[in-house]
C-alpha cells in the first residue's frame, strides 16, 4: 500500500472512532470521565482557578482580544519580511546587538504569529462561544478557557523566538512551544467535548466543523506516528496538509458559516452543501499551504526528509487534492449566498465583520486552485512553481484565513463582551486598509516572484530592476495591513469599554429567525422591509397616523 | 476658594467641546513649517539646517534605511494599542 493511502486510512478510521465516541458516549464510563475531566479543567489547577472570575463569555472574549493583538504583531513581522526581501541590509544596525534579521526568518515568525497567534486564537475564541450557543448550554469551564488563553499566547511567543533561534543551548525552542500549545489544545478539546456532553440537542453543521477542526490536529499526529511514516518526506508533507485541513480549514469553515448566518440574519443557504464541506474536508487533501512542510517538521521536532514520491503516491495525492476543490467551492458559495439571502447584506454591508467574511469567501476559490497547481507540481517532482509557494501561502493567510476568522470574531465579540466596536466607520476603514493592503501588496510581490522565476528559467543572472521595484512597492503597500490592524485593535478595545451596549432582546439582524410582524409607519420600499429580516410570511401591520391639523391642547374642557 | 469655583476652573482648562474648524489651525501650522523649510533652502542653498543637521549624524549608520520610518509607525501603533487598553480600563 502506498504512503498517502495508508496514512489517510488510519486518519479516517480514527476520525470515525472519535465520531462514534462523541455520538454514543463512553457508556458506563461516561459519568466518571465527565467528573474526572471537570476536575482536571478546574480543581486540578489549584489556586490558579481562583485568579479568574469565570463569567459567561469571558473565555471567548479573552481569546479574541489576544488574537487582535497578534494580528498587529503578525502583520508587522510579515511587513518587515517583505521589506528585507528587497533590502536585505535594511536592519543591519541591529547586528550590533547580535541579531541578524533575514527575510525568510521574519516570514517564518510572521507565519507562527498569524496562524497560531491570530487565526488560532480567533478560531478557538469564537468556537468557545459558538458551540455552547448551538447546544444551548453554558461552556463547561469558563475559568479554564480564560487561563489557557495566556498559556497559548506564551506558546506563540516561544514559537516566534524559535523561528529566529531554533536552538538555545540544548533546548529545541519550537518543540517547547509545541508542547505548551498541545497542552492548551487538549484542554480546549476537553472543554468543548464536555460542553457537548452536557447538551441533549443535536449539533448543527458548523459545530461539527469546529469539533473536527479541534480533534483533527491530534488525530493527524497519531496517524503519522501509527503509520511509521514520520521520517519520510511524503509522510511529513501529508501530515502538514492534514493538520491545515482540519485545524485551519475545517474550523474556519465552521466559524465563518455560523457568523455568515448570525451576522446577516439569514438562515444558512444549504445544509447539504455545508455537509459536503465536512465530508470533503476530512476525506480529501487540502492543497492550501506551503510546498515545504518544514513548519510542521520543526513543530514535531523531527528531522526534515527529502520528498520522494512514487508514481502511485503521485496519482493518489493529486486525485485527493483535486477533490478538495469541492469543499472549497461548497464553503465559498454557502457563505456568499447566505450573506446575500434576504438582502440584508445589500442594505447593511458595513456591519463590522461582514465585509471581512465576504472578502475571505471570494478569495477561497482562486487561491485554492492556485495552491492545487503548486502542490501537484511539487508531488510530480517538476518543481517549476515552487518559487510561488511562499507568496501564495502568504496570500492564503492574509486574504482567506485572517479575514474569515477575524470577521467571525468581530461578529461574536459583541455577544460575549456586551458592547459593539466603538466606531463602525473605523471598522470599515480598517477593513479596506487590510484587504487592499494584502491583495495589492502581496499581488505585486507575486508579480515580482513570477518575474524572478521566469528570469531564473531563462538563465538571466542580472537582477531585474522591474522585479525589485515591484517588490519594493508591494512591501510599502502591505504596510496598510499594519495600519489597519492598529485601527481595528484600538477600535475594538475602546468598544469594549465605551461601545454601544448590545440589546439583549434579539433584533432581526441578530437572529436567523424571521420577525413575525413589521410595523409600517411610513412609505417604504420592499427592499428595506426585507432588509430588516422580514420574509414572505411576515405580517405588515400599518400604524395609522392622524391627518388632522394640530392645535393647542385644551387643558380644561369645561371652561 | 470654594469647590464650585475649582470645578469651573477645571472645565475652563480642559474644555468640553472641540470646534469643527480647529483642524484649520493644524493645517496652517504644517503648511507654514514646510514653507519655512523651502524658504530656508532658497535663501541659504546647500547649507545644513541649524540644530537638526548636527543631531542627525548621531544616527548615521543606524537608521539609514526607509524601513525605520515604518517601524517607528508600528511602534507608535503598539503604544497606541497598549495606551488604549490602559486608559480605557483606568477611565472606568
Amino acid at each position: 500500500m502506498d504512503t498517502i493511502l495508508s496514512i489517510l486510512v488510519i486518519f479516517w478510521i480514527l476520525i470515525f472512532i472519535s465520531y462514534l465516541l462523541m455520538e454514543k458516549g463512553l457508556g458506563v464510563f461516561g459519568q466518571v470521565a465527565r467528573g474526572l475531566t471537570m476536575f482536571l479543567l478546574e480543581k486540578a489547577l489549584g489556586p490558579g482557578s481562583d485568579l479568574v472570575e469565570g463569567r459567561k463569555g469571558s473565555g471567548a472574549m479573552v481569546w479574541i482580544i489576544q488574537g487582535v493583538f497578534w494580528l498587529f504583531v503578525s502583520s508587522t513581522l510579515t511587513f518587515i519580511g517583505l521589506w528585507l526581501a528587497h533590502d536585505p541590509t535594511a536592519l543591519h544596525s541591529l547586528e550590533a546587538w547580535g541579531y541578524h534579521p533575514v527575510s525568510s526568518e521574519l516570514f517564518y515568525a510572521g507565519r507562527f504569529a498569524a496562524l497560531f497567534g491570530c487565526v488560532g486564537m480567533f478560531i478557538i475564541g469564537t468556537g468557545l462561544h459558538i458551540l455552547p450557543s448551538l447546544l444551548e448550554v453554558d461552556l463547561a469551564s469558563e475559568k479554564n478557557a480564560v487561563l489557557t488563553s495566556f498559556v497559548w499566547t506564551i506558546s506563540v511567543i516561544v514559537f516566534v523566538i524559535g523561528s529566529q533561534n531554533p536552538e538555545i543551548g540544548p533546548i529545541n525552542v519550537i518543540l517547547v512551544g509545541t508542547v505548551l500549545n498541545s497542552v492548551v489544545g487538549l484542554a480546549i478539546i476537553a472543554n468543548q467535548l464536555l460542553t457537548k456532553a452536557n447538551s441533549s440537542l443535536s449539533l448543527a453543521t458548523p459545530g461539527w466543523l469546529i469539533i473536527f477542526g479541534l480533534i483533527g490536529g491530534p488525530i493527524a499526529v497519531l496517524s503519522l506516528f501509527l503509520s511509521g511514516e514520520f521520517d519520510t518526506g511524503l509522510g511529513q508533507w501529508l501530515f502538514y496538509h492534514l493538520f491545515s485541513a482540519t485545524f485551519f480549514f475545517s474550523s474556519v469553515a465552521g466559524i465563518s458559516l455560523y457568523s455568515a448566518s448570525f451576522g446577516s440574519g439569514n438562515a444558512l443557504w444549504s445544509r447539504t452543501v455545508a455537509g459536503v464541506v465536512i465530508f470533503g474536508t476530512l476525506f480529501t487533501i487540502n492543497p492550501l499551504g506551503l510546498a515545504n512542510p518544514s513548519m510542521a517538521v520543526d513543530m514535531l521536532g523531527l528531522s526534515a526528509a527529502d520528498l520522494v514520491v512514487s508514481h502511485q503516491d503521485n496519482v493518489a495525492g493529486s486525485f485527493f487534492m483535486a477533490l478538495a476543490i469541492i469543499p472549497i467551492i461548497a464553503l465559498s458559495s454557502n457563505i456568499l449566498i447566505t450573506l446575500r439571502g434576504t438582502d440584508v447584506f445589500v442594505e447593511n454591508p458595513d456591519s463590522a465583520g461582514i465585509p471581512e467574511i465576504n472578502f475571505g469567501a471570494w478569495m477561497l476559490l482562486p487561491l485554492g486552485i492556485g495552491a492545487l497547481f503548486i502542490q501537484t507540481d511539487v508531488l510530480s517532482g517538476k518543481n517549476e512553481l515552487t518559487g510561488l509557494s511562499n507568496i501564495l501561502d502568504l496570500m492564503s493567510i492574509w486574504t482567506i484565513l485572517i479575514p474569515l476568522t477575524f470577521g467571525a470574531a468581530i461578529q461574536v465579540l459583541p455577544s460575549v463582551s456586551g458592547r459593539y466596536p466603538l466606531s463602525q466607520n473605523r471598522a470599515r476603514l480598517s477593513f479596506w486598509l487590510i484587504s487592499a493592503g494584502a491583495v495589492l501588496g502581496l499581488g505585486l510581490t507575486m508579480m515580482s516572484d513570477i518575474a524572478d522565476a521566469v528570469l531564473l528559467e531563462a538563465l538571466v543572472e542580472e537582477p531585474s530592476v522591474l522585479s525589485h521595484t515591484l517588490r519594493k512597492a508591494g512591501s510599502v503597500i502591505f504596510y496598510g495591513v499594519v495600519i489597519g490592524s492598529i485601527f481595528h485593535a484600538t477600535n475594538l478595545y475602546s468598544g469594549m469599554y465605551r461601545g454601544a451596549k448590545v440589546d439583549k432582546s434579539l433584533s432581526p439582524s441578530e437572529t436567523t429567525f424571521a420577525p413575525k410582524s413589521y410595523p409600517l409607519t411610513s412609505t417604504t420600499t420592499i427592499r428595506k422591509i426585507l432588509a430588516t429580516g422580514a420574509v414572505l410570511d411576515t405580517d405588515i401591520i400599518p400604524t395609522f397616523e392622524s391627518n388632522e391639523i394640530g392645535s393647542p391642547t385644551p387643558i380644561n374642557e369645561e371652561e | 476658594m470654594s469647590d464650585n469655583s475649582s470645578g469651573k476652573i477645571g472645565q475652563f482648562l480642559q474644555g468640553e467641546k472641540e470646534p469643527s474648524s480647529s483642524w484649520v489651525i493644524l493645517v496652517i501650522g504644517i503648511v507654514a513649517s514646510l514653507s519655512f523649510l523651502v524658504i530656508y533652502n532658497i535663501l541659504y542653498p546647500g547649507q545644513d539646517l541649524p540644530v537638526i543637521s548636527s543631531v542627525l549624524p548621531m544616527f548615521e549608520g543606524v537608521f539609514d534605511s526607509g524601513i525605520w520610518f515604518f517601524i517607528l509607525g508600528a511602534m507608535i501603533g503598539a503604544f497606541a494599542i497598549i495606551g488604549t487598553i490602559l486608559t480605557e480600563a483606568a477611565i472606568e
